[in-house]
């Protein structure tokens, strides 16, 4: 046992690490201590701010101002707004279930065992329909509610959702029409891919929302919610399926022939040996397309949707709450945080994983 | 489909003026060549003389443009059905092993056994222990191939083969690849299964190997099948002289 330790690196102790890269020399030192001290001091003034010399209920509005921290009164008061928008009052408990059945369906989706293509469309397709069946009612004595009155939070999980839940599917055709051995239809799908990620989303948003209505027939346009999630769709899936084909294209041809050999179809190629590869391959940038997704669908404030962000400036925008813009900006900011920095951090957990080598 | 004769007369496998270019460059020229039901052929020759692409014709894996192959009486053409047909009873073990990086070795095994012969799970399971225990690696079913050896991976990869029940198995210099200590482990589960009848065509150096159960040498060079012997006189008395160039080099190393 004792000569085995001879052969291990020498240990280097946390503080001798913090010590060797924070004051080896005394302009470190010196460094380290001014940095210390304004990050200390930061830190102090956002926890005065935030926490001790703040206002927390409604009611208390009037002490605002007095008072040296945030006036969360306007969260207390208003934050039905920015999580809701316009939707009816009284059914908003419809919207609660349905962003937590929703967040549940992503959560679930990131354990390994619903990571078969049977498994994660089934979770999605039922998750997804509750939270449609939730919002719109018309069934089960749910009164309908039009998509012109969903708004904040639960309109922002829609449009992810809905993008994420028709992106992805597409997004994996399209990779593999691009690797297509029939050189027009790779062609084609090439074409198709580059056109939509050329194109700034804006664009693409604005002509669903507003050209479309001239072009096509009255019965294919549907409503402009649903015309503006797909063209998301389409962007997103174009820049999704260039993440998917960069991760097939990393995968050695043996492992096609390897399958073609043992007399496996195209399809089981693709669904057992290429896609878990693939996205084994491109695993971050796949996961960043989600996170950027997740982020910019702030953007269909544009062609007139009460999303969270457009919601929160709603939430603000009256009476006396319109001082109180900072508190509703850093609570949004709270929200996108959480959802985008668990997405990042589960992101960077699943690499750590699938690089010691299974899953 | 072709005539199915009793497959007492047919040849297992049979090419007849076999000619392949990519793009305008001829890589095999007018091959003609019969292995019988049983016999074990051990294909050699100089890097870039066409022995892979040669067996890799064999399970279609590359289209010839000229002449026929027809393996176990079935003509391999464009038709799916002759390709399926034919891929059903040919196995091919590749240099670089091609397991499947993200199933254990189980999983590869079991694949093909359950999406192409429509297996149970647990049937799967018991007919790829049975061959994961023949070549002598059942202890690492639950592994993935990246925390095997070379050797265990290419034992793995002849499983994996001979799951799917093949008639005729075909092999891709499969020890080139291999540290020289592991050779040997790969060696002899083909020695077993060449002592057990399998039908085989094995692209290799090893001469070793050759002498002990090849029926026939084949040599190859620029796409030709230059010289065809038993390995006694083939590796004994070549008569054509790029094989003695080629003999005199490899036993050199
Ligand atoms: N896909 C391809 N496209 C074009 N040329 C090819 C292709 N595959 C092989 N070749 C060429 O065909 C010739 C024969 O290749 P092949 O792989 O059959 O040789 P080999 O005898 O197996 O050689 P080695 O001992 O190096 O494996 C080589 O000159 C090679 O460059
Ligand atoms: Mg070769």
């Amino acid at each position: 046992m004792t000569d085995t330790t001879y052969h291990l690196p020498p240990q280097i102790s946390f503080s001798q690490k913090l010590k060797n890269s924070l004051f080896a020399t005394p302009f470190d030192f010196f460094l380290t201590l001014i940095c210390a001290a304004l990050f200390a001091l930061l830190l102090y003034w956002f926890i005065d701010w935030a926490f001790i010399s703040s206002i927390w209920r409604a009611e208390d509005e009037p002490l605002c101002k007095e008072a040296s921290g945030a006036c969360w009164s306007v969260i207390d008061a208003r934050h039905r707004i920015i999580f809701f928008g316009l939707f009816p009052f009284e059914e908003h408990w419809r919207s609660t279930v349905a962003c937590v059945v929703m967040i549940a369906t992503i959560v679930a989706s990131c354990v390994p065992w619903f990571w078969t293509a049977i498994r994660l469309s089934a979770l999605w397709l039922i998750g997804f329909s509750i939270f449609y069946i939730l919002m719109h009612g018309g069934v089960f004595g749910l009164s309908v509610i039009t998509p012109e009155r969903w708004g904040g939070l639960a309109l922002t999980i829609f449009i992810f959702a809905a993008v994420s839940i028709i992106g992805m599917p597409l997004s994996i055709v399209l990779a593999l029409g691009r690797r297509s051995k029939l050189p027009v239809i790779a062609k084609l799908f090439g074409l198709f891919i580059d056109f939509f990620r050329s194109l700034p989303l804006l664009t693409i948003l604005f002509t669903a929302a507003v050209i479309t209505p001239f072009v096509l027939p009255g019965w294919l346009q549907g409503d402009k919610l649903y015309r503006v999630i797909f063209g998301f769709a389409l962007f997103f899936a174009a820049y999704q399926a260039e993440n998917i084909r960069a991760g097939l294209q990393a995968i050695p041809l043996g492992q096609d022939e390897a399958g073609l050999t043992l007399g496996l179809k195209y399809w089981h190629r693709v669904s057992r040996i290429q896609l878990p590869q693939a996205f084994r391959n491109s695993l971050p940038s796949i996961v960043n397309q989600f996170v950027i997704t997740f982020k910019e669908t702030s953007i269909v404030t544009i062609v007139g949707f009460f999303e969270i962000l457009a919601s929160g400036s709603a939430a603000f925008g009256t009476g006396k709450w319109t001082v109180h813009y900072i508190e509703v900006y850093v609570f949004i900011g709270a929200i996108y945080f959480i959802f985008v920095f668990s997405l990042s951090r589960y992101g960077a957990y699943l690499e750590r994983k699938l690089r010691v080598g299974h899953v | 489909m072709s005539e199915t004769v009793d497959n007492q007369g047919v040849q297992a496998v049979t090419m007849t003026n076999v000619n392949k270019w990519f793009d305008d460059f001829h890589v095999l020229k007018d091959i003609n060549l019969q292995v019988a039901d049983g016999e074990k052929v051990v294909v050699c020759g100089p890097s870039g003389s066409g022995k892979s692409t040669l067996i890799r014709c064999i399970c279609k894996l590359e289209d010839h443009q000229k002449g026929t192959i027809n393996v176990l009486g079935t003509e391999l053409n464009d038709k799916v059905a002759n390709i399926d047909e034919i891929r059903r009873e040919v196995g091919m073990v590749f240099q670089q092993f091609n397991l499947f990086p993200h199933m254990t070795v189980l999983e590869n095994c079991t694949l093909a056994l359950t999406l192409v012969r429509k297996k149970s799970r647990k049937e799967a399971e018991a007919i790829a222990m049975q061959f994961l225990e023949k070549v002598r690696i059942p202890e690492q079913s639950v592994k993935y191939p990246g925390e095997l050896s070379g050797g265990q991976q290419q034992r793995v990869a002849i499983a994996r083969s001979l799951c799917m029940n093949p008639k005729i198995l075909l092999f891709d210099e499969p020890t080139s690849a291999l540290d020289p200590e592991m050779i040997s482990e790969v060696l002899d589960v083909m020695v077993t299964l060449a002592e057990e009848g399998m039908t085989m065509v094995c692209v290799t150096h090893e001469m070793g190997f050759a002498r002990r159960v090849a029926d026939r040498v084949i040599f190859m060079d620029e796409g030709e099948i230059v010289e065809q012997n038993t390995p006694q006189e083939f590796f004994d008395n070549p008569t054509n002289e790029r094989t003695q160039l080629f003999l005199s080099q490899i036993l050199q190393h």
